[in-house]
This record gives structure tokens, sequence and C-alpha cells, in this order.
């Protein structure tokens, strides 16, 4: 995918490190795939301040002058509230470069990771948790038998 | 042996049948929930009524406290690793949705908007509010405005010609000092959290909740399910003091934003709809759908 308004950077674990699938508050975070990241440059369209999901819609023009509407999912309000960020942050027209981890199935969309506006600012909105691991199975030591 | 070396002993002795007698007994001793409920509440003297002015302050705006995540167990080394004592069938469910999940290949009944249940309830991950009154405590969680009703009047539990499952059960409990002490029953089967166990409908809890200090509530939780655990299953929960200046508990409607509806795939999977911008609220029944 060519588009000069995308920066779009197919990242592997290392290059943001750490960063795994964002826990998701309703539905499972398998949706999205733990092992790339985009960023991509656009206008906010709309910024849907809602249970269970919050989702930030910008426009992302295309190489060939076409534009595409890309979703980026968060958790609800008080969850972006206490992350610091207000639905005024983001209004129609503001200009915004976001990250996230796209969807597995190519679609427009994306588990919300950060928003940079123009004036430098960063909304972050999620702090990940550790990477996706495939460890064996095993149980851990019981907790100690306690009286309660 | 000295007299000093005697009073040691002795006090030491008296030191651990207070504990013991305090906590009822070892929990793995009671052979069920209510067993377990009733020792407390002998060792309690049936509980203390508390009026207003003497109940704790549990005030605030509270949340999980950092570390859980989906781990039903804060404790347990990973999300893959659960500290339950699993029977072989659970077990092996279990292991079996680890590796869908690996795949991608998962689904979580709460995608549809239902409440997540208890005691699932004591992991989701948003704003808390505990609300103490002399005959009951009300344990609100923010998510679909989900609330625990814990009696503290000295009522039973509902009769079991009128109890039918419930999401949340039907709680009882009482006042032990500062401690509130409570057993749940009539409850529904379904999963601790995402990744981990599933539970059945024949789960109860014994809980003692207290306030650790002004910015830690512990609950320490013992879970009796023995369809799916070999024993009965002990965690410990806290919940922090939300500090961020201007927080509010609000409304929470799960339906609000078409975005946010998924459907289940043939394979089991999870797949957004994904109507765009401006979709407006979920309406299944809508007839241009």
């Amino acid at each position: 995918m060519t588009r000069q308004s995308i920066m779009r950077i197919a990242v592997a674990a290392g290059v943001l490190a750490g960063l795994g699938v964002p826990a998701s508050a309703h539905h499972s975070g398998a949706m999205f795939d733990p092992e790339k990241t985009i960023t991509l440059k656009g206008v906010v369209k709309e910024f849907e301040y809602t249970n269970p999901h919050s989702w930030l819609w910008i426009t992302v023009t295309n190489d060939d002058k076409t534009t595409t509407d890309w979703g980026f999912e968060a958790e609800g309000p008080s969850t972006l509230f206490r992350n610091g960020v207000k639905k005024s942050d983001l209004k129609p027209g503001d200009k915004v470069t976001v990250t996230g981890r796209p969807m597995r199935d190519g679609r427009p969309a994306a588990a919300w990771i950060n928003a940079v506006k123009e004036d430098g600012r960063v909304l972050q909105v999620r702090t990940l948790p550790p990477p996706v691991t495939t460890a064996p199975v095993t149980p851990a030591p019981a907790t100690q038998p306690g009286g309660i | 042996m000295s007299n000093r070396k005697n009073a040691v002993c002795v006090g030491a002795a008296l030191v651990i049948l207070s504990v013991l007698l305090a906590s009822g007994a070892p929990a793995q001793d009671y052979r069920n929930s209510t067993e377990h409920f009733e020792a407390l509440k002998r060792a309690a003297n049936g509980g203390t009524k508390l009026t207003f002015d003497k109940l704790p302050d549990w005030t605030g705006v509270w949340t999980r406290a950092p570390g859980g995540g989906l781990k039903f167990d804060p404790a347990q080394p990973s999300l893959q690793q659960t500290t339950a004592q699993l029977r072989p069938e659970f077990a092996g469910k279990h292991k079996e949705k680890l590796e869908r999940v690996a795949q991608g290949i998962e689904w979580d009944p709460i995608s549809n908007c239902i409440p997540p249940g208890y005691p699932r309830w004591l992991t989701e991950p948003f704003l808390r509010e505990f609300v103490l009154r002399p005959e009951q405590a009300l344990l609100i969680n923010e998510m679909v405005n989900d609330i625990r009703r814990i009696y503290t009047d000295g009522r039973e539990h509902t009769p079991e010609d009128e109890a039918y499952p419930l999401w949340n059960g039907d709680s009882i409990g009482f006042w032990d000092a500062d401690s509130l002490v409570i057993h749940t029953t009539q409850l529904m089967g379904g999963q601790y959290q995402r990744s981990q166990p599933d539970y059945t409908d024949q789960v109860e809890t014994v809980e003692r909740w207290r306030k650790v200090d002004d910015n830690l509530i512990e609950a320490e939780v013992m879970i009796y399910d023995p369809p799916s655990l070999v024993k009965p299953w002990r965690v410990v929960q806290r919940y922090s003091r939300v500090t961020t200046p201007g927080i509010r508990i609000r409304s929470w409607v799960c339906e609000e934003n078409a975005n946010n509806e998924v459907i289940q795939t043939k394979e089991g999977a999870t797949e957004h709809v994904l109507p765009g911008p401006g979709a407006g609220p979920i309406m299944k029944n809508k007839a241009d759908k």
C-alpha cells in the first residue's frame, strides 16, 4: 500500500517493543494484529465518545486523491478521561497523526494507541499490556489457602 | 522447660487459636460456601449491626488496582497460567480456549451487551463505587450500570422455591468489625474473564471486603464450584482510589454506538460490523436492518 498521506509502518515486534493487543472492555481484541502498528495522518471526521468503546474517525487522503475513513477504537469515556483525553480534544477538521494496531482482516480500522495533534500534543489513549505470549499452558502454584 | 519458655509457648498457642477463631477455620475444611459463611458468622457473634455513624468510610471512586488486567487472580504469573485447580474437563476446555485465542479466535458473551455477571464482575476494569448503608451495601461497577446488592439487615437468602439464576446472584452479608463478609449464591455459569477458565451455575462465593488504607480496598474471595474446581479457589482482588480530578461515574449504555456491534463468525471469532462514522445506536430490530 502506498499512500503519500499515510505513514504506514508495518512494525514487527521490536520497533515498538512491548506493545501487545490492547485489552478491550466489551469484546475480544483478537481481531487486531498484535504484530503490526500503523500510523496515519488525517483529518478528524468524528470523535464518538461512547460506551463501551469510543471511536475516532479520521479521513485519510490516498495517493490517488481518493479518501478513506479510518476508525480507531478506544475504551469508553471514563477510561479516556482518566488518560486525559476529553471529548473536546478532537474536533472535526483537526489534523492528527494517529497510531494503532490494525485489524487482521485489512479493513480500515485499528485499536487506537495514541494521537498527535498539530500542535504536538500527544493524546495517549492506552497503556498497552505486555506482548501476547504463547508460553505453554502450565498451571501455576496454587495460592496459599486462607481463612478469609 | 523454663517458666519463661512455657509462657512463650502458651502465648504463641493463644495467638494461633485466636487467629483461627477470628477466621473460622482454614477454608479447605469447609464442605461448601454455606458452611464457610455460617462459621464466619458464628465467629463474629452474628456480626455487628452498624448504624450510619459507625459504618466505614468507603466513599470515593475506585477501580481495579493495576496489575490485574484480564487475569482473574492478580497473583497468577500470566494470563495463560491460572491458579485455579481445575478438574480435568475444565482444564482441557481452558487449554483449548487459550489455543484458540492464540490463533485470534475468541468470542466474549458480553460482546452482545449482556452483563459480565459475578464473580467475573470482580475483574472488570472500570470505575466503581461502594455505597454503605446499615441495611445493605451497594457495590457498583460503572460497566452496564452493574450493581451488586448485599443485604446486611439479617435476612437469609431467597428461599429455594423463589430462587432463580441471577447475573450477580443473591447476596447476604454481615459486618465483622470493619470487614464486610458476603455470601453469594444463585448465580449463572460463565467465565472468570477472557482467556480465563469457566465456572458453572453451581458457583458460590464467600468474600471479606475491607479498606486497607485510604487508597486501597481489598476483597478476599473464596470460590466454591465443585463441578469445575478440585478445591475452593482463593483470590485477593484489590481496588485503588481514582484520583483523576473531575472524575464522575456516569450512565453506561452499551448499545449507544453501532460501531461497537460485533458478530460471532462460524469459526467462533469476533468480527466488527463497522458501519462507519455517525452510525448511531445499535437497533437490532430496526425494520431496515
